[in-house]
């Protein structure tokens, strides 16, 4: 009896029923039959399962992103990328990767980017002459910079569903997001080298030179109001101050995209200095694309923000009515004593955490060939985190490698989902994109490995911060 | 979230689709997608509504805690009921544009007639439980009586009420959708390519 709630659950997913309509179904089906409660319990669990304010980042973190995601902003970040890499050899790979890690700055689940920023970049580097293939797989494996870089939406549900400090997760990305963008760009490097390309753009150094300003700027600012903060300034004056300079700088010097890449240094600055927290960050980080798009740069008109609203509502509803519903399928998991069992079972034939990760790493990896990372986050992990507390694994390590896992899962040969939406976009064949991914594979396994069995990569800077 | 291209890409590559997207002097020249509210239906707005409802609620909020160093008791209550109406309200949209998280791989692997049967299925599974919810919740309607909110003096049955709302306006797009599915002969289910060939 215990095991046919999962099991109920798990074929009524199979069959393409939405997987809240799967959880809550099944948890239905499972109290008519048991009798233990009355059915209407499905419903108020549903409904209180989203009565929660830690919740309300959830939106406006998705609405941050997508107001970022316009023409006007898009183009300078690219014109920021192309300045900054452009020059290099396989100069389009390296913006396609830079401008993947800036976009996953500014959204929590930028893997959009797949579809939709994905057709600008191949239809970029295609008029340059670059193979499809090579468009296609360096556009999958930066897709999967998006949630490891913050803000993130699968670290916001992750943190929610294991306890864990969302703003620690955050920080706890940012080094493995360096670690993938190094292997990455290393690997743009290989292809370049072996097939003798050159620079897609003149080599001018002004550009440059004013790329690097621009970067120094960003990350000059929050060191700058950290500073003043410990030398006994206000930390709420010396910021306010700090953004008035910024203002005052881009309007005199019109810089190309310092005010965009701040979206991610203010909202994880203010959430890790405890100024805000996820929420007020998030509300924070929407105010302040609202600003730069309606007032400062003025690409934004009322009908994009109707329609950015619109997409909006659609991924908090889809996602939310899966949060809806494992309130009350894990309510029942929890109370028929399943993940008990589970954990049992998995500490009967180890007790390594070495091992249990490996064995994670080929469970979600799996998983998330075909489960979209929310979904699979709040399904697995409730399930998992009993084992990862008896084995003394540090949560927010942890949610390092499900994330990660579950982005590489979603292009895996032979069925990740993203191989299908970009084998459309680019029109090829599975069988030629299938080959385009592959190769990519090894930074991204690499980067899996790395980040999966050195946990101080991920550790290190929230320990540095927090201690 | 990985998803088809659709209604949602805001940018597209250069105006029109011939020009380069880079110029020669190495400037990108992406386009916004033209905007097109024509596909959007009386739910949608009306998610919209306690969308923005929700944002200005938060904003004053944000404002209060931050400007005037107080912030109202109410706005919190009042944002996470509204967070809930946003929610239930906008699960009829997706479901109209199949837009909900599922998992179709197993129509990869089983015969197009079995896939036929399986989507049939999901379609009279997806009425029958958005039904059943509707009901369950006008039931709890009723056992809850006159309780109130926690801190505003309103019923809490209001939320309830959006919430059952939202479930029948599922309902009633999951009729639309199985019937509209059953006309043409395949769901999105068996074609997930469909959904992008309708858009690229």
């Amino acid at each position: 009896m215990t095991g046919a709630l999962l099991i109920s659950f798990l074929a009524l997913m199979m069959t393409g029923i939405p997987v809240a309509i799967a959880m809550a179904g099944a948890s239905l089906v499972y109290i008519l039959l048991s009798g233990a409660s009355p059915p209407m319990v499905v419903v108020h669990r549903m409904i209180s399962g989203i009565d929660s304010f830690p919740l309300l980042a959830v939106p406006f973190f998705i609405l941050a992103g997508n107001l970022m995601n316009n023409a006007g902003i898009t183009n300078r970040i690219y014109n920021f990328a192309l300045a900054l890499v452009g020059w290099m050899k396989g100069g389009l790979g390296h913006v396609n990767i830079i401008g993947s890690v800036i976009f996953a700055g500014m959204s929590g689940t930028a893997i959009a980017d797949a579809a939709g920023l994905g057709t600008i970049e191949i239809k970029a580097m295609r008029d340059h002459g670059y193979a499809k293939e090579f468009a296609v797989g360096v556009t999958a494996a930066s897709a999967t910079l998006g949630p490891i870089i913050p803000p993130s939406l699968p670290f916001v549900i992750y943190g929610m569903v294991a306890n864990v400090s969302i703003g620690q997760l955050f920080l706890a990305g940012i080094v493995p997001g360096l670690v993938m963008t190094v292997l990455m760009m290393l690997t743009v490097a290989y292809f370049a080298h072996k097939n003798g390309w050159g620079a897609d753009i003149k080599f001018v150094w002004s550009r440059l030179l004013k790329a690097i300003l621009e970067l120094g700027i960003v990350i000059g600012v929050p060191l700058a109001v950290w500073g003043a903060a410990t030398l006994g300034a206000n930390p709420v004056v010396a910021t306010i101050g700090a953004v008035v300079l910024l203002f005052a700088a881009d309007w005199k010097f019109k810089f190309e995209a310092v005010l965009p890449i701040m979206t991610p240094v203010l909202l994880i600055g203010g959430m890790t200095t405890g100024l805000f927290t996820p929420t007020e960050g998030a509300v924070a980080a929407v105010i302040w694309a609202l600003f730069l798009g309606l007032v400062w740069y003025r690409t934004l008109t009322l009908r994009m923000l109707a329609k950015v609203s619109m997409e909006t509502i659609e991924t908090t509803a889809t996602v939310l009515f899966i949060v809806a519903a494992a309130s009350i399928f894990g309510w029942l998991l929890t109370a028929t004593r399943v993940t008990d069992m589970v954990s049992a079972w998995v500490l009967s034939f180890t007790h390594s955490p070495w091992v249990f990760l490996l064995l994670v790493n080929l469970l979600l990896l799996f998983v998330g060939c075909f489960l979209e990372p929310t979904a699979a986050i709040l399904i697995a992990v409730p399930v998992l985190m009993p084992v990862v507390t008896q084995l003394g694994i540090d949560p927010v390590h942890f949610g390092l490698v499900v994330v990660l896992n579950l982005m590489i899962g979603l292009l895996h040969p032979p069925m990740g989902m993203v191989l299908f939406v970009l084998a459309r976009v680019a029109n090829m064949s599975l069988e030629r994109t299938t080959m385009a991914i592959v190769p990519w594979l090894v930074p991204l396994i690499g980067s899996l490995l790395l980040i999966t069995y050195i946990p101080a990569i991920s550790l290190w800077l929230p320990r540095l911060w927090y201690h | 979230m990985i998803r088809p291209p659709s209604s949602a890409d805001t940018v597209v590559p250069g105006d029109g689709t011939s020009a380069p997207v880079i110029d020669a002097e190495g400037h990108f020249h992406a386009t916004d997608a033209p905007i097109d509210f024509s596909h959007y239906l009386l739910e949608d707005w009306l998610a919209l509504a306690f969308f923005w409802l929700l944002g200005l609620n938060v904003f004053y909020q944000f404002f209060t805690r931050y400007v005037l160093n107080d912030s109202a008791a109410w706005t919190e209550e009042i944002a996470r009921y509204l967070l809930i109406a946003t929610v239930f309200v906008g699960i009829a949209p997706a479901v109209r544009r199949t837009r909900h998280i599922h998992v179709d791989f197993v129509y990869r692997l089983i015969p197009a007639r079995a896939g036929r049967a399986m989507s049939t299925l999901v379609d009279i599974g997806r009425v029958v439980f958005f039904a059943v919810a509707t009901g369950l919740t006008v039931e709890m309607m009723t056992r809850m009586g006159n309780y109130k909110m926690t801190v505003i003096d309103l019923p809490v049955n209001i939320v309830y009420g959006v919430c059952a709302l939202g479930f029948l306006a599922a309902a009633i797009r999951s009729v639309q959708t199985g019937v509209e599915n059953w006309r043409r002969g395949f769901s999105l289910l068996e074609r997930p390519e469909h959904a992008i060939e309708e858009t690229v």
